[in-house]
């Protein structure tokens, strides 16, 4: 018995994936988890391990080709198993002249291509070739047939709300009819989007029309923290692990996110959600654009589990060698722009969350302290020299008001301003 | 139900196919339901339509055999045709019919009352008697829900006004005393050819008069140029493109006049009598619909949803009253969605564009049978086809019949294979395309059908091969 082997859904808003190279070619043996192939989304490239041991049947889609999330894109059987032709010779019927993404489904009757999802009573003739090569996951989609039944009406409909899902993420002109393309002058060059710039792109228009977001924003003095982290960086690297700031600061957000709990959330129509894990996104700057691995359960960490975490995903993010579930599911986003030496700066959202935390460079700067409370120019004042850093927390003022966002932020400040240990 | 303080759950307007299947499928589920009919139970298609014209379409293709029996050897020279026997014969038939639809009621403990319902509100029926039913009792009844299944008429050209007697319709053609001389048909849709048929087989002299460019103009071309050939061979004249511009009354018949809307010309036909059969109007006009509310649209069909909903929401309307395809097995089928939905049972419910592929049969013969989309309206929809066709000729058990014309055409969307449409036309083709019918519902392609192994020898065989057709390999061809 055969086993397909189908494109991965490698993210939430990852429809498609373009196949790199096969690792493996017909007639190799594959063992279970061993790389079969690589493939490439708008967000990552990863390696796909394989399902199952057995021998490579059957590559059903070459390389540098393109295909839906769900398309069988080869098949591996048993030892000595021999893939099944598309159209057993022992039929009358003829080829089938549908593109080589379907051709699997094209005869479902044949017992080693059996592309029916299971689970349901009856997945018609037409639906299975429709499914298979919009590589739809069939289980997703409503019937509305006698006893549920899934009508090509109904994978249409589906497909629809997929397609109009996606072109929410672009710019509504983009999608009904492709912009022309621009004047150039003499000297000018058009250098064609990247799937990540497009992703980008995509992604940040989506936030900024779905959210309303306002920015605050305030400073804090970093004394505490750099005077740990020059304690202790020594022993970090001897652990292997780079103590950068970045750690303290995801460290002073779990702590921040405790506090105020409401900043950890999405909104949806329905209502919000509220998130009981710590999943922290920090966003990592690569040659060709940005990407956001996510630290999972963050707030079970240590500074030093932190720090370690951050810079494996950081590492393997610039290698481009981070996993899907590694870029998604986070709850909350750090970037710290000031790695460039950027003071302020007002991100956006990464959807679905509430809230993004913006953290500039530390400068020593000249900032006044004071054993006096009042505000008025006092003997006790003093002009002092500090480590200090602003802090911008950008959040959707759907989910937030001020008050909870400044309780945020004052949080994340006191957290690093108080540092011990 | 409900406590709601009216006599009944349901009450259904009129018991045709629509009607009497709608208050059996609403008293299955419980509900206390009453059936309004001013005439006799069954409607149109028990006492009119359908079941009194097969009769006499047997009677026609019997006389017809008989006029081939030398193809058999069998000889003799006194056969003596009466027609009034055949006329007799279908309406002993439909009055056993119409005692079952009655038998049916009772068993259901469906209330029957006669006479003629108009609505004085939304959940109010004034009963009053009928030209059919005088001696009905004036009552007024109230109800929950109501279904509307009154159907439809023949319509006439302006101007022109059915006499019953001259100029005359399906109503009146079921039941002639003795064969017309000379008849002209005016429209080709079902009616018109199975009367042409039963007629000209009977020996009339039979004229066919079609408006539109081919006769059955709803059918594929290729389907209405093979029953064209075969109504020709029988003597039948079909003036196509043609309209009727003039009917006159005279001492001895009819004088038609008809002008040909390509050439101009116009020529004058002469019978002893003229079919009108070009298509039906609804039976809203005398409902009391706006006591109710009930909105109807310019042609006085009534509007409803995908559930058999009218505008007012507790009163629904199916059968040939909403204008959808007016064929009895459509009715039934809105029935059984309408009482399902006002008893709150699961139900399927009918979009707009599946009507389209529900079965259509006309009883001639040939037979004509089919679903879905012609070839040409597929191409026009944007479908990107394939076609299957398969002749009965080479066909063994068609041969066995003495059965020499007609085909079966398969037409399916090129890309996943869903069947489109669904043509045939030939021996018993009727009783074929329930096969194709199910096979479009559930999204099976020919391919599957063409696996699907057909017993040999029989006509369904030329399914079969119609859908290797398509993919490209007949067998027998």
């Amino acid at each position: 018995m055969a086993t397909v082997v189908r494109m991965p859904q490698m993210g939430e808003s990852v429809v498609e994936g373009t196949i790199l190279r096969w690792l493996k070619q017909p007639g190799e043996r594959v063992a279970k988890l061993e790389p079969l192939l690589t493939i490439s989304t708008d967000k990552i490239d990863t390696e796909l391990p394989a399902p199952v041991d057995g021998v490579l049947l059957e590559i059903a889609v070459p390389e540098g080709a393109t295909v839906r999330a769900g398309t069988v894109i080869a098949t591996i059987g048993a030892v000595g198993e021999r893939v099944a032709p598309a159209t057993p010779p022992s039929v009358a019927a003829p080829a089938v002249t549908a593109p080589v993404t379907t051709s699997s489904a094209a005869a479902p009757a044949a017992p080693t291509r059996d592309t029916r999802p299971t689970g349901r009573a009856f997945i018609s003739p037409v639906v299975a070739r429709m499914s298979a090569e919009h590589g739809v996951d069939l289980a997703q989609v409503p019937g509305t047939g006698l006893g549920g039944r899934i009508t090509r009406k109904d994978l249409e409909a589906y497909l629809a709300n997929v397609r109009r899902e996606v072109a929410e993420g672009e710019e509504g002109a983009a999608v009904a009819a492709p912009e022309p393309l621009p004047q150039l002058d003499a000297e000018d060059v058009l250098e064609p989007l990247s799937t990540m710039r497009r992703a980008i792109a995509q992604h940040m228009v989506l936030s900024k029309r779905t959210s309303p977001h306002v920015t605050t924003i305030c400073e804090a003095d970093m004394t505490a923290v750099v005077r740990h982290r020059e304690a202790n960086k020594r022993t970090f690297t001897r652990n292997g692990a780079t103590l950068t700031y970045t750690a303290y600061f995801i460290a002073a957000a779990v702590a921040a996110l405790r506090a105020v709990p409401e900043v950890n959330s999405r909104f949806t129509d329905a209502g919000i959600v509220r998130h009981a894990r710590m999943h922290i996104g920090v966003a990592v700057a690569l040659p060709d654009g940005l990407l956001v691995p996510v630290i999972r359960n963050a707030d079970e960490l240590s500074l030093a589990g932190i720090a370690r975490a951050l810079n494996d995903l950081v590492n393997r993010a610039r290698d481009g060698l981070l996993k899907p579930d590694e870029i998604r599911g986070g709850t909350f986003t750090i970037t710290n722009h000031g790695t460039g030496g950027s003071l302020i700066a007002t991100p956006i959202i990464n959807q679905p969350q509430s809230a993004i935390l913006g953290v500039g460079a530390i400068v020593k700067r000249p900032v006044v302290r004071s054993s006096s409370a009042s505000l008025l120019p006092s003997a006790d004042d003093a002009i002092v020299i500090r480590p200090m850093v602003y802090l911008s927390l950008t959040f959707d003022h759907r989910v937030l008001d001020g008050a909870q966002a400044d309780r945020f932020l004052t949080a994340v400040k006191e957290q690093l301003e108080n540092w011990e240990n | 139900m409900a406590d709601h303080g009216y006599q009944y759950d349901v009450v259904v307007v009129g018991s045709g196919p629509g009607g009497y299947v709608a208050a059996i499928r609403a008293a299955q589920l419980g509900l206390k339901t009453a059936i309004v009919e001013r005439e006799n139970l069954g409607g149109v298609c028990l006492n009119w339509g359908c079941i009194p014209t097969k009769a006499l379409i047997h009677n026609a293709e019997i006389l017809e055999e008989l006029h081939n029996a030398a193809d058999y050897g069998f000889s003799f020279d006194n056969l003596k045709v009466d027609f009034g026997k055949a006329v007799k014969r279908s309406r002993d038939i439909v009055s056993r019919q119409t005692k079952g639809v009655g038998f049916l009621m009772k068993k259901n403990k469906i209330e029957v009352i006669e006479g003629h319902g108009v609505f004085v509100d939304s959940h109010t029926l004034q009963v009053t008697p009928s030209e059919f039913k005088p001696e009905a009792k004036e009552q007024r009844i109230t109800a929950a829900n109501f279904i509307i299944a009154t159907g439809a008429r023949a319509r006439s050209l302006p101007g022109t006004q059915i006499d019953g007697d001259r100029i005359i319709q399906y109503r009146d053609a079921i039941v002639l005393k003795e064969v017309p001389k000379k008849l002209i048909v005016v429209g080709s849709g079902a009616i018109g050819m199975e009367f042409s048929y039963v007629y000209s087989t009977y020996g009339a002299e039979v004229t066919v008069v079609e408006m539109l460019d081919q006769i059955l103009p709803l059918e594929d071309a290729e389907v209405a140029a093979e029953v064209q050939k075969v109504f020709s061979k029988r003597g039948v004249t079909m003036l196509t493109s043609t309209r009727t511009e003039k009917v006159e009354i005279g001492a001895d018949g009819v004088t038609v006049t008809v002008k040909n809307v390509k050439t101009d010309e116009v020529q004058t036909l002469t019978a002893d009598k003229v079919l009108m059969a070009i298509g039906v109007q609804p039976n809203t006009d005398s409902l009391g619909l706006d006591a109710a509310g009930v909105k109807v649209e310019k042609r006085g069909f009534i509007e409803i949803d995908e559930v058999m909903r009218t505008n007012v929401p507790h009163i629904y309307a199916i059968g040939d009253c909403t204008g959808k395809l007016a064929l009895a097995h459509v009715a039934s089928a809105m029935a059984i969605v309408a009482a399902e939905t006002i008893a709150g049972a699961p139900t399927l419910p009918i979009p707009a564009d599946r009507y389209i592929f529900m079965p259509r049969a006309t009883y001639c013969d040939p037979q004509v049978a089919s679903l879905g989309y012609t070839e040409a309206q597929a191409k026009e929809k944007g479908f990107e086809v394939k076609v299957g066709k398969f002749p009965f000729m080479p066909n063994g058990k068609a041969q066995a019949l003495n059965a020499k014309v007609g085909f079966v055409k398969i037409i399916a969307d090129a890309k996943y294979g869903e069947i489109l449409g669904a043509h045939l036309v030939g021996p018993g083709v009727t009783e074929l395309l329930p096969e194709l019918s199910l096979a479009q519902m559930m999204e099976i392609t020919p391919a599957e059908i063409a696996r699907n192994v057909h017993a040999h020898p029989t006509l369904s065989e030329v399914l079969m091969e119609a859908a290797h057709a398509v993919e490209g390999h007949p067998i027998h061809m």
